[in-house]
């Protein structure tokens, strides 16, 4: 038989405020911070928004020209390189101009987007871009379906701001570096004719 | 028989073989434009050049026949160069047109600049040379800057056709091609004229911008549309049929096929197919599941003794045909297929290229599985004279022919394995789904007695399932047994069962499919 040691804690003592003032010291420090000198880390969203980065990842944007078409072509790489399958392209003719191909349907389901950006990085024409806009509600699944009007409404992008975008080069050339390096490594192809 | 080695490989090739030929059967990747195996050697694009030793240039592979003893390095330093070289001028007036053009994915310039290109344009694109883009040729759309002058489409208007309609015109860089006064291709072939384009110069009007085509998954299948039988590929996605293609195979329809064949995917997936069983009462029609409409049937097949005929279609596979047989030996009664005498013009050309005059594509199957036997003009006397009971059709075409109609309306209980809707099938008394070629394992013989499988590409709808398995439920609840629960086994059954089909089975027809022996007088006929 194992012997049991019993341990006594004389409850009837009286710590007094102190020990307890220890144990809130990181919460009364907000409660200062907070309630006297205003500086509270929570912001009043939605009358409030935090700020985010040029390079967020927020809901997409299709471009415009300068006569208000969409600069997409349909060509349908978002749609290959989008890894949720979340984009529904319809093509047709566009009428009387130098670029025969427009999209007649553009659908993004926002509920399936993982909002990777590939669909951006894929884009040959700056077509489909990323906003800041985060805030994404609804109260069926078909409205966070939207369609190519909503996503050529400028109105939000004043609001929030550009997001992820192919003019980011910074963010794009080093993938390009890369791809040319696998090129030349794996194919031993070197970009640009002989001798140049 | 001459001997020579290809990049360290000896090979041994029938005399009169190009070493682009022998190199492509080899294995060996050679860049190519203009060479077309089923079109006359041109020559013009430069791509294709190889090193050959003791020959102080490069030379064309595909103009170069195999001698004893060369030696061919297709991708030396200087061949591979010379390429690199070729392909740039090719590109250098080419529009930066990949993302609207129909051609990206599988185009032979994207291909070869990633292979051997992978060069930086020196040319600005405002410096390029602007030609006509989207002209509207009928069913083919030309966009004269995407050209490579290849003359592919030349060859095959004078050789294939012999329409000549493409020419070209004007010289230099401002070469390009055209019809005559723009005026619309006509003939029934120009939908291959987008197939032999390697570049997106000649499009498809109806597959334009329909879909890119790396979503396209193939299928090899026959075309259904005449006893020609042209092996193709059925392009799909998400279960949709989105384009046919000529599949290559040199004894039946080399790389070509007709443009009325091409539209035939339009009719798989819409939306007037029957998708379920149908049952008609006193009240109208009333939808079951397929079982039961088998189980009715099954009934009527029964209480009418011998006082039953069946009639097959010759658009149903040899697999359908075989069980249908089966099933209405099984029952007694008549049996035939030879509504309006297909056979009669299952080896009539209709053209001097593929198409033939009868429209179905099994007529030679049909035959052979012993399916003319009693004659349609007895069963439809019998029908008149109310002596039949219980019809069963394999397909709606008895109904489609208005004289028919007075008998028919004197049997009892017709049932009908339809796969579309239609007003004729407003005059019978059961409709069992039944699925299109593009979604059925099987097999049609086509007019030189070539048995030639098709594979499923797309489901079918709803219930629609494939006339073997249809018939082989009435034929249980007849009282008989199919004994097979695939199509393959089917086949297995019907080899047993019909002399000459005895030596095959699926993996012996294969891709390309087997020829059996035609009688001299029906062979003489169906010479290509």
């Amino acid at each position: 038989m194992a012997s049991v040691r019993v341990v006594t804690v004389d409850r009837n003592t009286y710590p007094g405020i102190y020990p307890i003032l220890i144990g809130l010291k990181i919460t009364l420090m907000n409660m200062i911070r907070t309630v006297f000198l205003r500086q509270a880390a929570t912001i009043q969203f939605p009358e409030q928004k935090r700020v985010s980065s040029g390079r967020y990842r927020g809901i997409h944007l299709l471009t415009a020209r300068e006569d208000g078409t969409p600069k997409c072509v349909a060509c349908y790489m978002c749609a290959t390189a989008c890894p949720a399958e979340c984009i529904y392209i319809e093509s047709g003719e566009r009428p009387e101009e130098s670029i025969e191909k427009y999209p007649t349907r553009f659908e993004i389901d926002l509920l399936r987007c993982v909002y990777c950006g590939f669909c951006v990085d894929a884009c040959p024409e700056e077509a489909i871009m990323m906003s800041r806009e985060n805030d994404l509600v609804g109260t069926t699944r078909a409205e966070l379906i939207i369609d190519r009007d909503r996503l050529m409404e400028r109105g939000k992008l004043a609001e929030y701001g550009p997001g992820y975008r192919p003019s980011d080069h910074d963010v794009r050339r080093p993938v390009r570096i890369a791809a040319l390096e696998r090129l030349k490594k794996e194919h031993g192809i070197v970009p640009g004719m002989p001798g140049r | 028989m001459p001997t020579f080695t290809i990049d360290g490989k000896q090979l041994e090739v029938p005399t009169g073989t190009t070493v682009i030929q022998a190199a492509l059967a080899a294995g060996i990747y050679v860049p190519y434009f203009c060479w077309h195996p089923d079109l006359p050697v041109d020559g013009n694009c430069r791509m294709c050049l190889v090193e050959i030793e003791r020959m102080p240039k490069l030379q064309i592979a595909c103009n170069t026949q195999v001698t004893d003893g060369m030696v061919v390095r297709t991708n030396s330093e200087k061949a591979a160069q010379a390429r690199r070289s070729t392909l740039e001028f090719l590109l250098v007036n080419h529009p930066i047109d990949c993302p609207v053009c129909d051609q990206a994915g599988e185009c032979y310039l994207q291909d070869q600049y990633m292979k051997v290109g992978l060069h930086d344009s020196k040319i600005e694109i405002e410096e390029k040379v602007k030609k006509r883009k989207v002209v509207d040729l009928g069913p083919i759309m030309l966009d004269a800057e995407r050209c490579v002058l290849c003359s592919r489409c030349l060859r095959y208007e004078s050789t294939v056709t012999g329409t000549n309609s493409l020419q070209f015109v004007n010289r230099g860089n401002v070469t390009q091609i055209a019809t005559f006064e723009n005026r619309p291709i006509e003939h029934e072939y120009a939908g291959n004229l987008a197939d032999v384009c390697p570049v997106g110069a000649l499009l498809s009007s109806d597959f334009r911008f329909k879909m890119r085509v790396w979503f396209l998954k193939e299928s090899e299948s026959v075309c259904p549309g005449c006893s020609t039988g042209c092996n193709i590929y059925v392009d799909q996605r998400d279960d949709v049929p989105e384009r046919l293609r000529p599949r290559r195979n040199v004894e039946v329809n080399k790389s070509w096929m007709c443009d009325p064949g091409r539209a035939l995917y339009k009719e798989i997936a819409v939306t007037s197919r029957v998708s379920g069983a149908r049952l008609k009462q006193a009240k109208g029609w009333k939808g079951t599941s397929v079982a039961a409409a088998l189980d009715e049937i099954g009934s009527w097949l029964k209480g009418s003794g011998n006082s039953v005929a069946f009639v097959a279609s010759p658009q149903a596979t040899n697999e359908d045909l075989f069980a249908f047989s089966v099933l209405a030996r099984s029952v007694g009664g008549l049996l035939d297929f030879r509504v309006g005498d297909p056979q009669l013009r299952v080896r009539e050309r209709l053209d001097q290229v593929l198409q033939r005059a009868d429209r179905n594509p099994n007529t030679q199957g049909a035959l052979d599985l012993g399916l003319a036997r009693d004659g349609v003009d007895q069963i439809v006397k019998r029908c008149a004279a109310g002596q039949i009971k219980a019809l069963v059709l394999l397909g709606p075409e008895l109904l489609r022919n208005p004289a028919n109609l007075d008998a028919l309306a004197k049997v009892p209980f017709i049932a009908v394995m339809a796969t579309h809707e239609g007003p004729e099938l407003d005059r019978v008394h059961a409709i069992l789904p039944l699925a299109m070629w593009a979604e059925v394992e099987g097999t049609f013989t086509n007019y030189q007695r070539r048995v030639q499988r098709l594979r499923k590409a797309v489901a079918a709808p709803g219930d629609a399932r494939p006339g073997w398995e249809l018939a082989a439920g009435l034929l249980q609840r007849s009282g008989g047994t199919l004994a097979a629960t695939s199509a393959r086994e089917v086949f297995a059954r019907l080899a047993q069962a019909v002399p000459d089909y005895t030596a095959l089975d699926y993996k012996l027809i294969g891709s390309t499919g087997r020829a059996l022996r035609l009688p001299d007088a029906a062979a003489a006929e169906a010479r290509v």
